[in-house]
């Protein structure tokens, strides 16, 4: 420590020691004053974390302009998310497609073939089938 | 981030020094507390979110910014009442700088010792060796000794390069050194 440091260090001490026989008057508003601007720190909820977090995600992958970033990391960015509405879009396709698979498990397992409920012939031959039987006896 | 509780304790830790450093510079004790009160306020509100070792070199800048925000808003006044106040002698053409030293009594009210005595004196003249630095000097005497800071944080804070904090601390400890020992005050 050099001449010049050690006497402003001894300067210092000497100070630090003022500092303590401060006026109560005084001591006491610094404290209030303390208090208030402790208040005054707003809390940072969840959804400000949560928000924040994403934005700076796409802002860390992407860059930005002003920070130096690259344009075609953003582009990038985009396209990665017009990949994963697409590859959405096709689970949803393939889950209609299951289900139609069912139906027509459902529809060739039965006795009759499913060309059977398309035929208006069928439809005539059921509805008819239903009306009461005339005897030929009573007929004569 | 600092909580608050970090926030209030680093508070408390400097605002004792951040209010001399005032009363320093503006030589009015309500001022001073005005200035503390508004630095610790900004602090607060704009830069609660940074981490708590940031904090120090930040106050300090708010503070020396309010400390010369007084003194552009005092330049502002002292235009309109040049005219008064020129017809009045000035307060140190009516005081004697060595009739100036007073004994805090409140310091210690239950016992005062030839030592204490002088110590107590001794922290006046220095105090108002201080308060007769040019404000560049005594800015970054107190920045760097006082509060801590390195040249770099001493910089920042005050605006200049670090090679302008050199000087200035160099400056002041020969202009205190000087002083001091003009009033019987050796190193």
């Amino acid at each position: 420590m050099s001449p010049e440091e050690r006497f402003a260090h001894q300067i210092c001490r000497v100070l630090d020691e003022g500092t303590r026989g401060l006026d109560y008057g005084i001591a006491e508003r610094l404290r209030a004053s303390r208090e208030q601007a402790a208040l005054s720190l707003q809390p940072v909820s969840c959804e400000s974390i949560t928000i924040a977090g994403s934005a700076g995600v796409l802002g860390h992958l992407s860059g930005s302009h002003s920070n130096g970033g690259h344009p075609w990391l953003t582009l990038l960015v985009i396209l990665a998310l017009l990949l994963g509405v697409s590859l959405a879009y096709y689970w949803n396709g393939f889950d209609q497609a299951t289900e139609n698979e069912e139906i027509d498990s459902a529809l060739l397992s039965d006795n009759l073939p499913p060309n059977a409920y398309l035929d208006r012939g069928f439809q005539a031959w059921i509805a008819k089938s239903h009306a009461p039987i005339v005897s030929p006896v009573s007929a004569e | 981030m600092a909580s608050r509780n970090e926030l209030s304790q680093f508070l408390a830790s400097t605002e004792r020094r951040a209010y001399k450093q005032a009363v320093f510079a503006v030589r009015d004790d309500d001022d001073a507390l005005d200035i503390v009160q508004d630095s610790m306020m900004r602090l607060a509100e704009n830069y609660g979110d940074r981490p708590v070792d940031e904090l120090p070199p930040l106050f300090q800048r708010i503070l020396q910014n309010a400390i010369r925000d007084f003194y552009r808003r005092s330049r502002t006044r002292m235009r309109h009442t040049v005219s008064l106040t020129s017809l009045e002698p000035s307060e140190d053409e009516l005081t004697d700088p060595l009739e100036t030293i007073e004994v805090d009594e409140e310091y210690n009210p239950f016992a005062t010792p030839p030592a204490a005595l002088l110590q107590v004196e001794t922290l006046h003249l220095i105090e108002e060796a201080l308060k007769n630095l040019p404000p560049r000097q005594r800015e970054a005497f107190l920045l760097r000794y006082w509060e801590g800071l390195d040249i770099a944080e001493t910089a920042s804070a005050m605006s200049c390069s670090e090679g302008s904090v050199k000087t200035h601390c160099s400056r002041a400890t020969h202009t205190l050194a000087t002083a001091l020992k003009a009033k019987g005050i050796r190193p």
